[in-house]
């Protein structure tokens, strides 16, 4: 059998399925030859058939990849994704919709006529039916949704990929196989939808639970609707663009804001009701958990002050890879955590959702860069790649050569240190690793004082929230 | 290794320099000491209103005497104070070194004693600060009125945009006969500083330089403001800035204190479709355009951002306006440099969002945007680009239209200036566009560059809100006796 060394150089992929301990016994000059002939390999491949890497190589200047460096040009902005004029949705144009998405797959999607489309979540069913893709959006804090053409192959190589670090990131074998042993899924979350989250679930309910009747979700029959996730942005967009924007929003749309707000509003008796089902339900039993901190640590303070402790078998396995979203916990939150869920098998990670190749966090609390991900800090002022040295600290941007049908080369917004390139982690792997302090660029700004006479609209919507917290 | 700056506290002809508190120096910011405005908070505002009557002594003529000499001494060349301003200016401001040069330089200009009588003949009128004038009305025989405009203490928290507030606020409290406490931001915390130094250099004991104080505290900090913002202290506030600066400001509102609210503001551009007559004219335009965008690196309110252009909106119409795109952005890169330049830190989030919209060509088309040179980008779907708030550092975004009503109708209250051509368009449009919320209509490419007055700004009349209207009446006695039955 061949290496996984020869393997990987071959083909990224191959790192699916592979023993993920391994990828991280590779020498430095095995990552950088997989690396290299990875990057090779995807930009010439995807070049010819996404339009819009075309146009970056073209407006680079680079035709071919002779170093890792020539590669930091060629990583999307992380506005690529969401680069489509706000009008599209307005105005329903999901034909040019389509067509704007076309350029950013390697899949021909040019067959599928979205002309009579009104709303978002109706296009991506229509791309479900009539194409590999199973697009994705993000969740949209910052106001507008990426769309992420990610095909159904690649949806379970990820899925694949995620239990194979389970199983092995401790060690070959070291933690339960989820694909072999089909084990009861738990998710504070929406059964059905187009997030990554909603995606992610589902195929997790047929990969890692073996069906519906193993699996709870805290809604399970709703849809996290992509219509109500742009909505927010939609409103705002809208207000600055004066009475013009006002018209283009229907009626049908605001209704759905309602509904978002008394979902929201329920939230904390939901996920009460939620945990108590999960408890009865499966109580006792080795079960898969896939939720943030927050949530966690809410429900665990509940559940403890119940009474409820251990309430999961020990062989229990919880994945989460969110920050604690600016929440306040008290230093013994783990602690808590651990007594409420009755096991400590976390497995944390940092990654953006665009990516497949997540960075696993290891007991000396680094983030592992995996063999198959070429991460590259920038000098934020000027975007260059900083020197490959241990101890840089820039803007973090990586290229996943996971995904073999869109480009998963993305410039992230956030601040990091990256070490391992040099002397690798007192854990013992090898490659790259981050430091756990990892901060927003745009939390570091405002606040300075400043006071301008320019701006408006947002100062409006603050003025808003400002009203309605008043009102309330 | 950065500099270190010293913002002294300025009380009443006073220049305090102990005391001094850190303020800024975050990564890339610039680090200052001030004075812990806490310490004199009860000095700075005036004891008693009583005080006042100092500046009554002084006629309108002498009050503009004083400030014309006062603009004498603001000569850029020698006045070391202002020379101090601008350096520090230079690190916190948007503007680049030479804009602000020429901003500083042209000072004096604004202490033309002409220009300084029209002001007051645009605004208050000099009849009613120099005396009471008698009212028109018969409402009641022998009821008779006569009304005075008053200066009234004032806090001023100034933006730091550029120096040009920082003099007008001067000016304004002088011609008012007001007392003024400026607030300086930290954007720009030196200018207002020097006019007043410069003040104390040329009259200490003069009633127009006890008259004005200039402090730099951290906007928010309630040891502070709790104890100026209080009716029995201060009359009138005048906020400029955006909803952070006013928000904490109106928990102190209270019967008793006169807001008056400077919000920020966005401006824009609507061509009409005479613009394409011929290659000429479209050149003509397409300069005037640059100067709205790019005049004080787009840094102020009157900057333009969005331009809705009647191109047309089919493939000829597109590739009409895209024409006009690219002069426009060549034009921008040839403004003069006291003008407009490269933006010294152009802003990573707009620069995400340009790379993020380069190549989809079908969506946008976009000249520059590399580096730090400014764009000029097309919206081909006929309406701006989502991030169309966060336009700054010399990036413009034209959108074609159809139909000069779509323009309209994006107008809102917060549009300011609207740069507009042809005139005829102009004239056409200014009454609904005054309707729909905006606050000034000019000529396209005089947006922020050649402004007739600052007296009336965001369709307020500052000046006249700044005083006190008192009104003295009389009746005749004989009349009010009969009202006692």
């Amino acid at each position: 059998m061949s290496t996984l060394y020869s393997r990987l150089l071959d083909e990224p992929a191959a790192l699916v399925g592979a023993c993920y301990d391994e990828a991280f016994r590779l020498t430095p000059q095995q990552i950088l030859d997989i690396q290299l002939s990875g990057a090779r390999r995807r930009f010439a491949d995807l070049r010819a058939r996404i339009p819009v890497l075309d146009r970056l190589g073209e407006e680079q200047g680079i035709d071919d990849i002779q170093r890792i460096d020539d590669v930091a040009p060629l990583l999307f902005a992380h506005t690529v994704y969401k680069s489509y004029p706000m009008s599209y949705l307005e105005r329903g144009q999901f034909d040019r919709l389509t067509r704007w998405l076309n350029g950013l797959t390697a899949e021909d999607i040019s067959h599928v006529d979205a002309s009579g489309i009104k709303l978002i979540d109706d296009w991506i069913d229509l791309l479900d039916a009539q194409t590999n893709l199973r697009v994705f959006h993000t969740s949209g804090t910052t106001g507008k949704l990426s769309f992420l053409p990610r095909t159904d192959r690649e949806w379970r190589q990820n899925i694949a990929l995620s239990a194979n670090r389970i199983r092995d990131w401790r060690g070959p074998g070291s933690g339960p196989d989820l694909l072999a042993e089909q084990r009861p899924l738990i998710a504070p979350a929406y059964r059905l939808g187009a997030s990554a989250a909603a995606r992610g679930g589902g195929y997790q309910v047929e990969m890692y639970a073996g069906g519906e009747e193993n699996a709870l979700f805290m809604y399970p029959d709703a849809r996290f609707s992509a219509d109500v996730a742009s909505l927010s942005g939609r409103l705002s967009a809208a207000e600055a663009q004066g009475e013009l924007g006002a018209l283009q929003i229907s009626p049908a749309l605001l209704a759905k804001r309602d509904e978002l707000v008394r979902v929201e509003r329920e939230r904390p008796e939901q996920l009460r009701r939620f945990f108590a089902e999960a408890i009865r339900r499966f109580g006792g039993k080795d079960v898969y958990i896939g939720a943030v901190w927050s949530i966690l640590y809410d429900t665990a303070t509940e559940g403890l002050a119940r009474g409820a402790r251990g309430v999961f078998g020990e062989r229990s396995v919880l994945h989460t890879g969110g920050g604690k979203k600016g929440k306040n916990m008290p230093d013994n939150w783990r602690d808590q955590l651990i007594e409420f869920l009755g096991f400590d098998n976390f497995y944390e990670f940092y990654g953006c959702s665009e990516q497949m190749g997540f960075c696993m966090r290891c007991e000396e609390g680094h983030y592992h860069v995996p063999p198959t991900t070429i991460a590259f800090l920038l000098d934020p002022a000027t975007g260059k790649p900083l020197p490959r040295k241990d101890g840089q600290t820039g803007r973090f941007a990586s290229l996943d050569l996971l995904p073999s049908t869109y480009w998963a080369g993305l410039v992230t917004g956030d601040e990091i240190t990256m070490c391992g390139l040099e002397k690798p982690c007192r854990c013992g792997r090898n490659g790259a690793y981050l430091l756990p302090a990892i901060r927003r660029y745009t939390e570091k700004e405002g606040g300075d004082d400043k006071v301008i006479c320019a701006g408006a609209p947002a100062a409006h919507d603050e003025a808003l929230n400002f009203l309605t917290e008043l009102s309330e | 290794m950065t500099k270190t700056w010293t913002v002294p506290l300025i009380i009443r002809g006073n220049v305090i320099e102990s005391d001094e508190q850190r303020f800024g120096g975050r990564r890339g910011g610039v680090s200052f000491t001030a004075p812990d405005v806490r310490r004199h908070a009860d000095e700075l505002t005036l004891r008693a209103p009583s005080m006042m009557s100092d500046l009554y002594a002084l006629s309108l003529d002498e009050i503009v005497d004083f400030l014309v000499e006062l603009g004498q001494h603001l000569n850029f060349a020698d006045n070391r104070h202002l020379q101090q301003a601008f350096e520090l200016a230079c690190t916190t401001s948007g503007l680049s070194e030479s804009i602000l040069r020429f901003h500083y330089t042209r000072t004096p200009r604004l202490f033309q004693r002409d220009e300084l009588y029209a002001i007051v003949a645009r605004s208050v009128g000099a009849d009613y600060l120099e005396g009471w004038v008698e009212q028109p009305g018969k409402l009641i025989p022998g009821v008779s009125a006569r009304t005075r405009a008053f200066g009234a203490r004032c806090v001023h928290v100034i933006a730091g945009n550029a120096p040009v507030v920082a003099v007008l606020t001067v000016i304004r409290n002088a011609l008012t006969r007001s007392d003024a406490i400026i607030k300086a931001p930290s954007n720009d915390p030196l200018t207002a500083m020097a006019i007043a130094r410069t003040m104390i250099d040329m009259a200490p004991d003069h009633p127009l330089t006890r008259h004005l104080s200039v402090a730099y505290w951290k906007g928010g900090d309630e040891a502070v403001e709790q104890r100026i913002y209080d009716p029995r202290r201060i009359e009138k506030l005048v906020a400029w800035g955006g909803f952070d600066s006013v928000k904490h400001i109106t928990r102190y509102l209270q019967p008793g204190i006169d807001l008056i609210t400077l919000d920020p503001k966005l401006s824009g551009t609507i061509i009409g479709k005479e613009a394409f007559a011929d290659e000429a004219t479209l050149a003509s335009v397409a300069k005037r355009l640059a100067l709205d965008i790019g005049a004080q690196n787009q840094e102020a309110c009157v900057s333009a951002r969005v331009a809705y252009v009647q191109s047309g909106t089919d493939e000829a119409g597109l590739a009409r306006c895209a024409r006009l795109a690219e002069l426009t952005f060549e034009a921008l890169q040839r403004l003069p440099d006291t003008l407009s330049t490269p933006h010294k830190a152009f802003d990573p989030v707009l620069k995400e969002e340009l790379d993020g919209i380069r190549m989809f060509a079908d969506e946008y088309t976009v000249f520059g945007g590399r580096g730090n040179e400014g764009a000029v980008i097309v919206s081909r779907d006929g309406t701006p680009v989502s991030f169309s708030r966060i336009l700054g550092c010399r990036v413009g975004n034209l959108v074609p239209v159809d139909d000069i009503s779509t323009a309209v109708r994006s107008v809102n209250a917060y549009t300011q200036t609207i740069g507009i051509f042809p005139e005829t368009l102009k004239a056409a449009l200014r009454d609904q566009l005054a309707w729909q919320g905006a606050q000034r209509l000019v000529s396209l490419g005089a947006a922020a560059t050649l402004q007739h007055n600052l007296d009336r700004q965001d369709a307020i009349e500052p000046l006249r809100r700044m005083v006190k209207w008192v009104t003295e009446e009389s009746a005749d006695p004989a009349l009010i006796e009969s009202l006692a039955g």
